[in-house]
């Protein structure tokens, strides 16, 4: 081509223009030219190098009429409306306007496809992007003119029709979607309208043309994803409200999964042009229940990607809502856990999904804060739901770190401030609380997790199967080893060590034997051999003497019965006595009490112990009086009590009755070796039965005959009520201020040597020189400290700068 | 009234009849045991030696098979005689 020749205009070159362009805008390949004479027409215009042009006259022209007729057409089309209309009318009113559209767009559509293919047929050297390029650039140009500035009018009429759309097919479905508004009423579920003029096969064969039209125009994504996305969020919330919220007993996975499924039925209505024109939607629903979301046997078809990426879409909805409000509800569902665990299960499922452990954790830990680790909340409760909390966050996250994060604050505050927290764990452990069955069944586990060996490499693990905690886990230095899932281990780790624990268990122990003295220690040595399991042998080694105390008690006792029943009539003791033998350095330490008994039981006991004596060379009895239970049976002028169990003082007052009738406080009192308030307190327990009463000036005396208050039950054990929470051991504060006492006098002794000293070396050398012995001797730096504290708030010491010296009035 | 009494149970700890309170070898205490047992009492008595001293058995006899020449007390350096 030269370029001389452009000047010169064929002069069938306008004719053959017209008849081109005049092709491409009439809709249909039959216009009033034939094929070749297009042909013939497009190859001279390519002559001329005017091929270009054509495809820029088409978009441009399309351009314009979007812009200044049909675009604003459209948006009239749909603003026409006015509220007033119904909604069946407002469904209809939208898809003409989409209609009317797609009319005025179809020429264009056409020419665009003509040209395409012209231009990938290449005839005459015209060349371009081809049909597939061509037609993306006109798409482009539509969305961008057209949705510039799309009004919310047309997200609300979409967002509306789809929501109808979808309770019409969910109704089709067999859904029912329970409770619709008016469903009561005999309307129709689908469209909520009366059933004579039930619309919902309209709406389905709508929402058809519409989806055909705004795929057609490559508008279906844009127009629809934003309603689909918010119908679909706003029907998973509100069906979980519904169905899950405070449910923990049953899962509720695979309910959704199908209802899912159901819902990707209206999904590929609404994409159906793109799901494959015909395709009956339903069969896509048909397809695997695999929550990972697979179908594998669509995926040759167009659109089923489409279809694929909504199901996913969908999945991921459905987690994060569903695992959003379990995250609310999860004290509750902890609080209930053996039976909340498919929630629990269902939570793990959908946790592992979205990232928001978190969230969890933040909100777990505030829940435990504002409703459990408060004072109104008794011990046994906290102790109850830490138990289940490691139950329950054992099955939700077996790395344990969500636990060891979240339920940080229980052991924190309910350790340090709750004295009886041991106590109540010790009771619970060996089945001794009531309704609290958990920890018993769990220290008779088959594999128990001994302590000693948790501490030491886990060699047995494979290394292949070693995975890295979580990001959230807690970076301390014992990693995470120390995380055991093992509850007792765990509540044992509450306090730091096991001596405590153990020192607890041991006076735990040795109350119950004191308290039943029947000589009966199945279950204590089941107890102790299981404890052995997870302690350690030495650990329960005291504990092993006590029981062994008790069978040797046994022995001791019938080999003391049958010397006396050998004896001489008038030689029989006076009393049946047996004793409970305790190897009093591996006891806990008892409450010594002073107490007179009545020469009839002080000879009685003599008697034992010179027989004790002459068994065992070398070695006497020394006998706690306090300790020990007493049955009698006590005859008064008209009416017997049997078999009354009580603690031997109770006996020793009523025995001193015996001798004489009336008794004031005082004389009690000194014949006892008791204090009068002491003394005043046991007698309740007699008035109470109707034997003693109290008379002017403060005497008390026996009531022979007509107890009006007579108790109708009998040989009931009679424990008042002061003595009910009373053990016979010392208690754990107790024990722990004598120690203290003990250190005492080493800090007196060292800061009087070394003058003054730091907090942290008079731990190092307490720990040094204070033996350890059965008490337990370990204390940390932050008691001390506080101890140290109070001697300073006493004047016993002095602090300065850090550290410590003895006032100088003590030099 | 008359009280009857059917069933006395009391507690009393054992202890040995010591002029001591600990082992002088061991130092723990008669009423425990000696560092190589498990079980006060009949498992690990006390003996009592001629010049009056006692300890627990094990300890003592561990001492005197210590001991290359002459067998003593190791409080009194006595001559170490079993009493009876």
């Amino acid at each position: 081509m030269n370029s001389g020749q452009t000047f010169v205009v064929p002069r069938e070159l306008p004719a053959a223009w017209d008849a081109v362009t005049e092709a491409l805008v009439s809709p249909g390949p039959s216009g009033p030219h034939s094929e070749e004479s297009l042909s013939r027409a497009l190859a001279l215009l390519c002559s001329h190098s005017l091929g270009q042009c054509v495809e820029g006259w088409l978009l441009e022209t399309m351009q314009v009429r979007l812009t200044s007729a049909v675009a604003p057409e459209f948006w009239a089309g749909l603003e026409q409306p006015e509220n007033e209309l119904e909604e069946r009318d407002r469904a209809r009113i939208l898809l003409g306007a989409f209609r009317t559209l797609l009319g005025r767009l179809e020429p264009f559509l056409g020419g665009l496809e003509q040209l395409g293919a012209w231009q990938d047929e290449g005839p005459g050297g015209l060349c371009g992007p081809g049909a597939l390029g061509l037609r993306e650039r006109a798409f482009s140009v539509i969305r961008a003119i057209l949705l510039f500035s799309p009004a919310a009018a047309l997200q609300e009429r979409v967002l509306e029709f789809y929501s109808r759309t979808f309770a019409v097919h969910m109704s089709r479905e067999g859904e029912g979607q329970e409770g619709p508004p008016g469903a009561d009423r005999g309307l129709c579920p689908g469209c909520a309208t009366p059933p004579q003029h039930c619309w919902c096969q309209d709406a389905l064969e709508e929402l058809r043309e519409l989806s055909h039209i705004l795929s057609r125009l490559q508008l279906l994504e844009r127009v629809s994803s934003e309603a689909v996305t918010s119908i679909l969020h706003r029907l998973i919330e509100q069906r979980m409200e519904r169905r899950c919220r405070g449910e923990y007993e049953s899962s509720f996975l695979s309910d959704f999964q199908e209802w899912l499924e159901r819902v990707l039925g209206w999904l590929s209505r609404v994409f159906v042009s793109e799901a494959g024109v015909g395709v009956p939607c339903p069969s896509v629903a048909q397809e695997g229940m695999a929550p990972e979301g697979v179908v594998g046997g669509e995926a040759g078809q167009p659109g089923s990607a489409v279809l694929q990426r909504w199901r996913c879409h969908m999945h991921q909805f459905f987690c994060r809502i569903y695992v959003n409000m379990r995250i609310e509800e999860l004290f509750s569902i902890i609080r209930d856990f053996p039976e909340s665990k498919p929630a629990i299960e269902d939570l793990k499922f959908c946790l592992d999904r979205t990232s928001q452990r978190q969230q969890l954790l933040t909100s777990l830990k505030s829940a435990f804060e504002t409703r459990l680790l408060h004072p109104g909340v008794h011990t046994s409760d906290i102790i109850t739901v830490y138990i289940s909390a490691i139950k329950a966050l054992r099955e939700l996250d077996p790395s344990m770190v969500i636990l060891q994060v979240a339920c940080q604050p229980i052991p924190c505050t309910s350790a340090a401030t709750r004295e009886d927290t041991v106590r109540q764990i010790v009771a619970s452990l060996t089945g001794d609380a009531e309704g609290c069955s958990d920890l018993a069944n769990e220290l008779s586990r088959a594999d128990p997790v001994t302590l000693e060996t948790q501490d030491s490499e886990d060699e047995g693990s494979d290394p292949e199967e070693w995975t890295p905690d979580p990001t959230d886990a807690l970076t301390d230095k014992t990693g995470s080893k120390r995380r055991s899932s093992d509850i007792i281990s765990l509540l044992v780790s509450i306090y730091g060590s096991k001596e405590i624990f153990i020192d607890e268990y041991r006076t735990v122990l040795a109350d119950r034997l004191l308290h039943q003295l029947n000589y009966n220690t199945a279950r204590e040595i089941r107890n102790v051999e299981l404890l052995k399991l997870r302690f350690g042998e030495s650990h329960m080694h005291y504990c092993e003497v006590m029981l062994k105390d008790v069978a040797d008690s046994r022995r001791i006792n019938t080999n003391i019965r049958e010397e006396e029943s050998r004896l001489a009539e008038e030689e029989q003791p006076p009393l049946a006595l047996s004793a409970m033998i305790l190897s009093s350095e591996f006891w806990p330490p008892l409450k010594e009490e002073k107490m007179e008994l009545p020469p009839l039981v002080s000879r009685a006991m003599e008697a034992y112990t010179q027989r004790y004596e002459k068994l065992k060379a070398m070695r006497t009895l020394s006998w706690k009086p306090h300790l020990g239970s007493v049955t009698l049976d006590i005859e008064l002028g008209d009416r017997t009590l049997t078999n009354l169990s009580v603690s031997p003082i109770h006996a020793a007052i009523i025995l001193h009755f015996q001798d004489k009738s009336s008794w004031s406080l005082e004389e009690l009192s000194e014949v006892l070796g008791v204090p009068q308030e002491v003394v005043r307190r046991k007698l309740a327990l007699w008035q109470q039965q109707g034997v003693l009463r109290e008379e002017a000036g403060g005497r008390y005396a026996v009531l022979e005959t007509g107890a009006s208050r007579e108790r109708p039950e009998r040989g009931v054990l009679l424990i008042d009520s002061d003595e009910e929470g009373d053990s016979n051991t010392t208690t754990q504060s107790e024990q722990r201020e004598e120690k203290l006492q003990l250190f005492w006098a080493y800090i007196q002794a060292m800061l009087t040597n070394l003058d003054t000293m730091t907090l942290e070396r008079i731990h190092s050398m307490l720990r040094m020189f204070v033996a350890t012995g059965p008490v337990v001797t370990e204390m940390d730096v932050n008691e001390l400290q506080a101890f140290l504290q109070r001697k300073v708030r006493d004047h016993q010491l002095i602090v300065s700068a850090g550290v410590y010296r003895l006032p100088k009035s003590n030099h | 009234m008359k009280v009857k009494i059917k069933q006395w149970s009391g507690v009393a700890s054992w202890l040995w009849v010591a002029n001591d309170e600990n082992c002088g070898i061991c130092r723990m205490s008669f009423n425990g045991c000696c560092p190589d047992c498990k079980v006060p009492g009949d498992d690990c008595p006390l003996v009592w030696g001629q010049c009056s001293h006692c300890f627990h058995m094990h300890c003592i006899l561990k001492w005197l098979n210590s001991q290359q020449v002459q067998q003593q007390c190791p409080m009194c350096r006595q001559e170490w005689k079993f009493k009876e």
